[in-house]
């Protein structure tokens, strides 16, 4: 399918390194709506959607957030720490909606497996079914999140 | 074919005549000659129309904080526009409350100068210079914590007060960047006006921190402007309490400095947090404030040591520690600087104990 001028322009900013060192796309050659799709299969697949995704997400941040940095316990045998950093990042979707520059890592005490979001990434999963191209330094693998956070 | 050749032939000219006439318009239709730009009633500059208020701006080496590179996403750039900014854009309103809206702010950054313009700037920023530097020292302070030192190149000299940031310049090193400001809290003794040290915390994926850890080397130049910014100590002698985690060392460390340098007397005690004692920096630095100023106390907090460290000092969340061991703090001014979710807490600790709401003065992340 022919992209639009839109999504000809979404996907450079995205390749970009405007908001992110390096960009979202990371390797990834395929088009952002053919990420989206593949990753929202991913979610759906599961038996899960993009909305309850997200709300689980935002509430394990919530909880780890009152551990200042420390990693607290957010429930179902996980730990959540939360790091935050000056400055808001925004979304690079056009339109205005900026963040907080704070880093979720949720870690499965019995199995070790961990995953790292920002404020970002839950509204990028959220609005956009966008969860960054193969190769993105930030990339959440759908399936990793969804086995650590459900 | 001839009939697809020659089609594609007429559209192609069409395209082109139209790109043509677009070019010619924007230089001869939307030219907007030279505008006036009158700042404060007392200056007026003149500039070419047709840019954004914030570059007109800069061209006259007057820096107005803005983190984007003008495109509109950080909302640093307001100042107030008094007549001839035209309408309020939608990509401006996100930014701005509704009383800024009366007051007639507007983002620096969105407004076009098509004719001339009235605005407002606070006096401080007037005085915000752009500086050379040239990185004459990188430490490691934590596993992703730096000390960067700079040295300002000629015989230039920075005039700041303690607790004030600057804006680094970094510049395009990554395909597809582009130059972007961030603001730091200058480290430094601000006596030492030949010199700028800034505490970086790396941000993963971050534009400027990457730039700092990755690829700053000793040597290097780049531009800083400043300073800026509202945190500083006040002018009473009332007893002050810090409260900093992380880099948030950077701007207690100046202030700390700033006592020494003008005798202060002034009771005081600094409670900076961190994680675990390897994330703890500075410490003998800091605790020889101890000896040098009047009434001085530095109190270190781990939240959660490691038992192979052998800390002995307090332990808990730097807000736990403040609450355990500072007494009569109605009294106290508080000076915090760390992440939004730190100042959070710490201001209802503070609140707890006493202190007024007034008296809690704060340099956010955010």
């Amino acid at each position: 399918m022919k992209k639009t001028p839109e999504m000809e322009k979404l996907d450079n900013f995205l390749r970009s390194s405007r908001i992110v060192a390096g960009g979202f796309m990371g390797e990834d050659i395929r088009d952002v709506d053919e990420v989206i799709v593949a990753d929202t299969r991913s979610v759906e697949r599961l038996g899960y959607s993009l909305e309850q995704v997200a709300a689980r997400m935002h509430e394990i941040t919530h909880i780890a957030k009152e551990g200042l940095g420390v990693c607290v316990d957010v429930g179902a045998g996980l730990k959540g720490c939360v790091d935050e950093a000056k400055g808001r990042i925004v979304c690079p979707w056009p339109h205005p909606a900026s963040f907080d520059k704070r880093l979720t890592t949720v870690t499965d005490v019995e199995s070790g497996k961990e995953i790292t979001w920002s404020d970002l990434h839950i509204h990028l999963i959220e609005e956009h079914g966008f969860f960054e191209g193969i190769g993105s330094a930030m990339r959440i693998e759908p399936v990793k999140l969804i086995t650590i956070i459900f | 074919m001839v009939t697809v050749f020659i089609s594609v032939l007429v559209i192609s000219s069409i395209g082109g005549v139209l790109a043509l006439l677009l070019v010619l318009s924007e230089k001869f239709i939307a030219n907007y000659g030279i505008c006036t730009v009158d700042i404060n009633a007392e200056k007026q500059i003149e500039v070419q129309g047709g840019q954004s208020l914030l570059s007109c701006l800069v061209e006259e080496d007057i820096f107005i904080p803005s983190a984007c590179g003008g495109r509109g996403t950080c909302g640093y750039c307001k100042l107030k526009v008094i007549e001839g900014g035209g309408l309020l854009l939608p990509t401006e309103t996100p930014f701005l409350s509704d009383q800024e809206q009366k007051d007639d702010i507007r983002l620096s950054c969105q407004v076009k100068v098509r004719n001339d313009i009235f605005i407002e700037i606070e006096k401080e920023l007037l005085s915000v210079r752009q500086y050379e530097c040239i990185c004459s020292g990188i430490e490691d302070l934590t596993h992703d914590i730096k000390l960067f030192k700079f040295g300002l190149a000629g015989s230039e000299e920075i005039d700041f007060i303690a607790g004030q940031y600057v804006q680094l310049l970094t510049p395009v090193y990554f395909k597809g960047g582009e130059e972007v400001y961030r603001a730091y809290s200058v480290a430094s003794d601000p006596l030492n006006k030949g010199a700028i040290e800034l505490i970086i915390r790396l941000v993963p994926n971050g534009i400027c921190t990457t730039y700092c850890f990755e690829h700053l080397s000793i040597g290097d130049t780049i531009l800083m402007n400043g300073p800026y910014g509202e945190f500083h100590l006040s002018d009473t002698e009332s007893p002050m309490v810090f409260i900093a985690g992380g880099s948030g060392m950077a701007p207690i460390r100046c202030i700390l400095s700033h006592m020494l340098n003008t005798g202060s007397k002034r009771k005081a005690v600094y409670y900076f947090g961190a994680n675990k004692v390897s994330e703890l920096f500075m410490i003998d630095e800091i605790k020889q404030f101890e000896n040098d100023l009047d009434d001085f106390r530095f109190v270190p907090v781990v939240a959660l040591p490691d038992p192979a460290e052998h800390w002995t000092g307090l332990t808990g969340l730097v807000t736990e520690a403040v609450e355990s061991d500072l007494e009569n703090a109605a009294d106290y001014e508080a000076y915090l600087c760390g992440s939004p979710g730190m100042i959070e807490a710490s201001g209802k600790v503070l609140a707890k104990l006493g202190v007024p709401e007034g008296k809690i003065y704060f340099d956010s992340f955010a």
